[in-house]
């Protein structure tokens, strides 16, 4: 088997791996999360026209898919970019794409689009809103990007089932309260609707959820892929400079090995990172697996690299004046974000033939039929 | 706080110590390879008067406590006799204690001796096929008739049953589902094994290889009334007993055959010659080691203080618990370690140390694994809901 990037593929990688050390070096990042300022690089992205690469034509994007969303994944990653609002309107896609003059705003007039779940579960739990008399009224917690989103997708608990409403974030009856992270190149926010209008999007609701939640677990794990790409690098120069005893730390063995291992989880998350992003977007029936694996082993090895990271470049590294502390803390929230580790993992496992456990099954299984992996 | 040994403890060690040195890696790699019981060894032991070395004087032993047991067990694994040297004695040191503690004066009197001089040989039979760790599942029954017992069932991983002439018997006298508490109605034998009545099948295994560990079959075994150890329906409290300090010895085996194993690991590792020096100044292996020596010095400690415990009178569930469990696991890994300093050297049996390996990783699994180690310390430590 051989499989490789396009040539496409590999020039987009290039052009925006250059893109963002112009428009994203450090100091500026720093700068921005300081100020907290996510909405400057938002607008670059936009106007300089990456926001639509990775998304159909017919929406209003420039084509392409989800492995040109998971290469720009990796390169936000690995420049610690503030890209909530880029990724939560990726992950809302499937839904978007059922709305036309929606997926009009979002790619002509970057009006993001955010999904209404919480970010530390699998989209796809149970709804929280529901919708009552003329409006939907419920709250749902820590939504990603919510603070800078146009429009919500909401999971409702409607009288024929689960449904999915568009809403306006402007609408009266919206409250939106953000919440600080302790990673601040990503954002999130409290939504509480209270007799909100909103439209029925006429769609399936749990099979567009579930493709949500594919696309979610693939791109965040990427987004681990750069940040360990980035923390991987800034600990080779450091021990290749850091003297001590008379001679550079990485001459020494178990360094080495450290950073041997660090490289590791960089290669395999790589090669589990890129099928899972190229089997998701050909929507063959077991992309469940992949994106559970992707998001369970790369957001697994994150932060074990950045641990592995912060020991190589012993009290600096814990400093704030150092930049290490932007990887570390995106690689500690992809972990969580979007469902973690063990919440995947626990998708694989509902597809191999074990005993349900004694408080698990029926919500594990209700997860695990949200997105589309029930094993009956 | 004193961590120091008593002067008899440092007598025992050193005696110990002097003892097991006469039995190389030689003499236990042949018993080992040939599945012959240690007897030389043994004999060394039994005529020194240390297999009564926790039995009370007036019935020929020391009357020394558990920690005196433990430290003499570690030098014994630690010599690099290991498993095949611990498990020869193993029950003999402590095994006796439900007969020594509830019997009575006549059983004790009949049978401890010969225990002491070693030339009784017992054997702990408990476990079943059906029943594992869950022992009130056991149903090899003993049915009263008259004066004797009449005794049907199976055992399984009974250690030394084929070298002994006697057993510790656990049986039901009462079905599970006849009680009123699932550990009523159980009953203890020290008894004759009568080889007419009892067939045992050694289980061939992954090492410890000079003990066997066996298949009991009962069949209409005939105990007389006379070898009930104290009242009929209470042997699982008895047996119960037994187990926090039985544990504590099993954690000493362990960290003897985690030491044995770092010492050999850190000989080769000085010895051996590549890329131009000694494989031991490679961080990569050097480190492991001392992380090593770290584990099991922290293990050692939990261990001494658990017999500590025990010998004061105290409670000691916790600590036995957690000193099997962290020894077994640092002596394991140890072994572990030990056998990848010495790269393919470390797989042949000329350098000793896969047997370490392969009797370091029984103690993992017995005489209760790991997981249900966790399970005691989750449920009965921390108040968690049992798990099982």
């Amino acid at each position: 088997m051989r499989w490789e990037l396009s040539p496409e593929q590999a020039d987009f990688r290039t052009v925006l791996a250059d893109w963002l050390g112009d428009v994203c070096p450090r100091d500026t990042l720093r700068g921005w999360l300081d100020a907290g300022d996510h909405a400057t690089f938002a607008h670059r992205l936009h106007t300089d026209g990456w926001f639509g690469v990775g998304a159909p034509e017919d929406l209003g994007g420039e084509g392409g898919g989800l492995v040109e969303l998971a290469l720009a994944a990796e390169q936000f990653g690995r420049h610690a970019a503030p890209s909530s609002s880029w990724l939560a309107s990726m992950v809302a896609l499937p839904a978007v794409a059922a709305v036309p003059d929606a997926a009009k705003a979002l790619f002509g007039d970057g009006a993001v689009v955010a999904l209404a779940t919480p970010a530390g579960t699998i989209p796809g739990g149970d709804a929280t809103v529901r919708a009552a008399g003329a409006g939907l009224s419920g709250s749902v917690p820590t939504v990603l990007a919510a603070d800078v989103a146009a429009r919500f997708v909401v999971p409702v608990r409607g009288e024929k089932g689960l449904e999915l409403h568009l809403v306006d974030a402007g609408r009266p009856g919206v409250r939106v309260q953000p919440r600080a992270l302790t990673d601040r190149s990503r954002s999130v926010a409290d939504i509480e609707l209270d007799g909100v209008p909103s439209t029925l999007i006429q769609a399936d609701a749990a099979e567009v959820l579930a493709r949500c939640a594919h696309r979610g677990a693939v791109l965040v794990a990427a987004d681990a892929l750069g940040a360990m790409v980035a923390m991987l690098d800034a600990t080779v120069e450091y021990v290749g400079q850091r003297k001590q005893f008379g001679v550079p730390i990485g001459s020494f063995q178990a360094v080495k090995h450290a950073a041997a291992e660090m490289l590791v989880k960089v290669e395999s998350s790589r090669s589990i990172a890129y099928l899972a992003a190229a089997v998701v977007d050909a929507g063959r029936d077991d992309a469940a697996v992949y994106a559970a694996t992707a998001k369970a082993q790369i957001c697994a090895a994150g932060p074990v690299a950045a641990d592995s990271a912060l020991t190589l470049h012993g009290a600096i590294g814990y400093t704030w004046e150092h930049d290490l502390q932007f990887f570390y803390k995106r690689a500690l929230l992809d972990a969580e974000l979007l469902g973690s580790p063990g919440a995947w993992n626990d998708v694989l496992a509902d597809r191999l033939p074990l005993v349900p456990g004694p408080e698990m099954s029926s919500k594990g299984g209700a997860a695990a039929r949200a997105i589309g992996c029930d094993p009956s | 706080m004193d961590f120091g040994l008593t002067d008899d403890q440092a007598t025992i060690r050193a005696a110990v110590a002097d003892l097991a040195a006469k039995f190389d890696d030689q003499y236990w790699m042949e018993c080992d390879r040939d599945k012959r019981f240690p007897s030389e060894f043994y004999d060394v032991l039994a005529s020194g008067g240390w297999l009564g070395i926790t039995t009370p004087e007036e019935y020929g032993g020391h009357g020394f406590g558990i920690t005196e047991a433990s430290i003499l067990i570690e030098e014994v694994a630690k010599s690099g006799g290991g498993m095949n040297a611990a498990s020869a004695i193993h029950l003999t040191i402590f095994g006796m204690h439900p007969v020594i503690k509830h019997g009575s004066d006549e059983l004790k009197r009949r049978t401890l001796p010969g225990v002491v001089d070693g030339s009784t040989h017992v054997c702990f039979g408990v476990t079943e096929p059906g029943a594992g760790l869950d022992t009130t599942k056991i149903t090899t029954f003993a049915e009263r008739e008259g004066d004797h017992y009449r005794v049907n069932g199976r055992k399984v991983w009974i250690s030394k049953a084929m070298e002994s002439n006697k057993i510790l018997l656990l049986t039901r006298t009462e079905k599970a589902d006849e009680v009123a508490k699932k550990t009523d109605g159980m009953t203890l034998f020290l008894t004759d094994l009568d080889r007419d009545r009892i067939d045992v099948r050694p289980i061939p295994k992954m090492g410890r290889n000079a003990v066997s560990s066996n298949e009991l079959f009962i069949d209409d075994l005939m105990i007389p009334v006379e070898d009930r150890v104290g009242e009929e329906g209470k042997g699982f409290t008895y047996i119960l007993d037994g187990m926090n300090p039985e544990r504590m010895l099993v954690a000493a085996e362990a960290l003897g055959l985690g030491r044995v194993s770092l010492d050999r690991a850190t000989r080769y590792g000085n010895e051996r010659h590549v890329f131009g020096r000694p494989i031991g100044m490679n961080q990569g292996l050097q480190f492991p080691l001392a992380d090593s020596l770290a584990r099991l010095d922290a293990a050692e400690l939990v261990l001494r203080k658990a017999t500590w415990l025990y010998d004061k009178g105290e409670p000691s569930g916790r600590e036995a618990n957690t000193a099997k469990y962290l020894c077994a696991d640092a002596g394991f890994e140890a072994a572990d370690r030990a056998l990848q300093t010495h790269g393919g050297m470390g797989y042949s049996e000329e350098y000793n140390v896969a047997r370490y390996f392969r009797e370091a990783r029984l103690l993992k699994i017995a005489p209760l694994s790991q997981e249900m180690v966790l399970n005691y310390l989750g449920s009965h430590v921390l108040g968690l809901p049992r798990s099982y």
